[in-house]
């Protein structure tokens, strides 16, 4: 559904995207991953057309979007982060309006209009203008008004931003829902969790550059030391932590408390009953052993140095 | 053509559905034209009272009283130097004009010919300053005229002078004979309130509604619609469109009114339609211009409504241009309101469109200048 192939940006003396190289398949849901500043919206915008790439090529749907801009742009639905409705008309009558930008006629513009509302669930708040929804129910109008068209692909940029876990809840379920039905999503969020619940396959971008694309599973397994054993000691005895460090697979040890020692250790790893005889051993009361699984964030803070918040 | 007029309706539905915006549309001008016609009209009985000393005694004096007498803000009444004095001691006139004794003398040696004694911080003072100075420039005028005259027909030049002004006052009684109701009450404070407040409101309005390309920018509404299959031409098609209509539909309803609650005779209908429709898009052009050029709704209505009020009062929007002094006068070449103001007070004195080409051209020429600031800035930013 989507390829770009060595794309670059500069502005001005600054080279903000350097050379990515991507694969969408039809259908897929697909996460973009990256700190403020990685280039993720300039990507993203690069897709929509709002900006023109320097070099390389962008295909959507086998048509490159510098040559067949407007074509792209009726297979295209753009959720932006921004809430772009218009706060003094009714939800019914943003509908419409994009509807018609998207070249809709009046009547199907409004049936239309009115599926829609029903997809995000607020069919009862039609007639309501948009000033007196919650931040939440402006999220689902909005991505709604990206929907009026049936759009192959679905570009989302952090469209969750500043809502309660209700609305959250509800949106996340409906992009799965349309993903289910055939729909391309391209997902950008600061919460891994709903790039982990959505998306099959990520992108982690960073300083410009895809660093790493793959399933969640692909590339928490190549992270060293990605799992973490979390140790409830009564007391940390120094002999036992050398002893610790000394174990097989073990990558890292740190002491965060008094009481709790960290293990970080290679993924496939099983060395619980080796520590549980060693503390026997050095008389270390262990009263609780936990297993924290590697995941997108500690993934994202090894491969970038910083949290995905940041 | 589907999404210029869904940009279109959008806007006007966004426009008229505000409550507000009736109130600055229409009640707004019409309870200032209301006011500064009423208030000024040659009719309420507010004319600026003069008493007028005639030193001279001559028929050019004489001709001059006639000339002040005509002018719609004052009323003059002519007196001897010592009842003047006391009228302007129990402040029962705003000044006191003084005729001075041979004063085609004075005025041949370029000395000052006419006195004007008012209270001190009298704010009309300029304007009769401007007024004696013009209407002595007419009478010199004439007497040159009567002198070159006389010369080539051999006579005496005061003779001439005579037959000249003779000749004008009748062709003026004639005139008057054959004007009916209409032509009589034409150009009048009421009409010209009418035009002004019209066209200061029409730019006000326009500032509000150009303000939604900023709302729009800011709350990233053009670059969604930059995601739309729209083109950029599409979208400022639209804008354009939907403030033109704005206006227009703003412009046509103060006509109707101001025709039916105030009597306003506004002239051949199709220069009419041509001169709202120009004028119209050199202030679409301005409030657009004004838009694209500031950041925040609020720099815009500060801006905005400094230069609405500041080029109004240049451009004759409050009071007669012919009250103001030259510069100022040369200045309002620069304003829009003042080539409106001349179009719309030609057409209410009974011209058609063939007539009012320089005002129409001259404003084609400002809606030229600020529409291509306005749709480069929106284009490209």
């Amino acid at each position: 559904m989507l390829t770009m192939t060595n794309v670059k940006k500069r502005f001005g003396e600054q080279e903000v995207v350097k050379g990515i190289t991507l694969h969408v398949g039809k259908g897929e849901a697909f996460g973009l991953l990256g700190p403020n500043g990685a280039g993720k919206s300039t990507t993203i915008s690069m897709i929509c057309g709002l900006v023109p790439y320097d070099e390389g090529d962008i295909q959507v749907d086998g048509l490159s979007v510098s040559r067949s801009p407007y074509e792209i742009k009726k297979k295209i639905g753009v959720v932006p982060q921004d809430i772009a409705l218009y706060p003094t008309l009714s939800a019914l009558d943003n509908l419409v309006f994009w509807g018609k930008m998207y070249g809709l006629k009046g009547r199907e513009a409004k049936a239309r209009a009115l599926e829609v509302l029903e997809t995000v669930g607020l069919v009862e708040r039609g007639k309501d203008r948009i000033e007196t929804f919650s931040g939440g129910m402006k999220r689902r109008i909005n991505i709604g008004a990206a929907l009026l068209h049936r759009p192959e692909l679905l570009i989302m940029d952090e469209p969750t931003v500043g809502i309660d876990p209700q609305s959250r809840h509800h949106i996340l379920e409906t992009v799965k829902r349309l993903n289910e039905q055939g729909m391309t999503i391209i997902y950008t969020s600061h919460y891994m969790e709903e790039v982990e619940f959505l998306c099959k396959r990520i992108a982690i971008m960073d300083h410009g550059q895809v660093i790493a694309t793959g399933s969640t599973q692909e590339l928490c397994k190549r992270l060293a030391g990605g799992n973490q054993l979390l140790l409830d000691v009564e007391e940390v005895r120094p002999a036992f932590v050398e002893k610790l460090k000394q174990l097989d697979g073990v990558e890292k040890v740190m002491i965060p408390e008094a009481s709790e020692i960290h293990l970080y250790i290679k993924q496939d790893q099983d060395m619980m009953a080796s520590i549980v005889s060693m503390a026997a051993k050095e008389a270390v009361k262990l009263r609780q052993i936990k297993l924290k699984e590697a995941d997108l964030e500690t993934l994202f803070l090894q491969m970038t140095g910083r949290s995905l918040r940041d | 053509m589907r999404k210029i007029v869904a940009i279109c309706s959008l806007e006007m539905k966004r426009t008229f559905k505000r409550r507000s915006s009736y109130i600055i549309m229409f009640a707004m001008p019409l309870i200032f034209t209301l006011l500064f016609g009423g208030l000024f009209g040659e009719n309420a009985g507010s004319a600026m009272p003069i008493a007028i000393v005639d030193e001279d005694g001559s028929v050019y004096s004489q001709h001059l009283i006639r000339q002040l007498k005509s002018h719609p803000f004052t009323e003059y009444e002519e007196v001897d130097a010592a009842t003047a004095k006391e009228l302007l001691s129990e402040k029962s006139v705003e000044g006191v004009v003084t005729i001075k004794k041979d004063f085609l003398g004075h005025i041949a040696k370029e000395e000052p010919a006419v006195m004007l004694q008012h209270p001190p911080g009298t704010a009309a003072a300029p304007m009769l300053e401007q007024l004696y100075n013009q209407a002595i420039r007419t009478l010199d005028l004439q007497v040159t005229a009567a002198q070159i005259g006389a010369s080539y027909e051999n006579k005496e030049w005061d003779m001439v002078f005579e037959q000249l002004i003779e000749t004008e006052s009748g062709t003026n009684g004639i005139s008057e004979i054959h004007m009916n109701d209409a032509q009589v009450e034409s150009w009048n404070k009421m009409s010209y309130s009418s035009a002004g407040f019209s066209i200061m409101f029409v730019m006000i309005v326009m500032l509000f509604t150009t303000g939604t390309l900023i709302e729009a920018r800011n709350m990233g509404i053009w670059s969604r619609l930059l995601t739309t299959p729209a083109t950029r031409i599409q979208l400022t098609l639209g804008y354009v469109l939907s403030f033109f209509i704005i206006g227009f539909v703003q412009f046509t309803l103060l006509i109707v009114l101001t025709s039916l609650l105030f009597g306003v005779q506004w002239g051949d209908p199709l220069g009419l339609a041509i001169l709202v429709t120009v004028l119209l898009f050199s202030v679409v052009g301005l409030g657009m211009a004004i838009a694209t050029l500031v950041k925040t709704s609020e720099q815009q209505s500060a801006v905005g409504m400094l230069l609405i009020i500041s080029t109004s009062m240049l451009g004759g929007v409050y009071w007669p241009l012919d009250i103001v002094p030259e510069f100022m006068q040369k200045i309002a070449n620069f304003v829009p309101q003042s080539w409106a103001i001349e179009g719309f007070k030609s057409l209410v004195d009974g011209a058609a469109l063939g007539d009012i080409m320089t005002p129409i051209l001259v404003l084609m020429g400002f809606a030229i200048v600020f529409l291509s600031i306005g749709i480069s800035r929106v284009r490209y930013q």
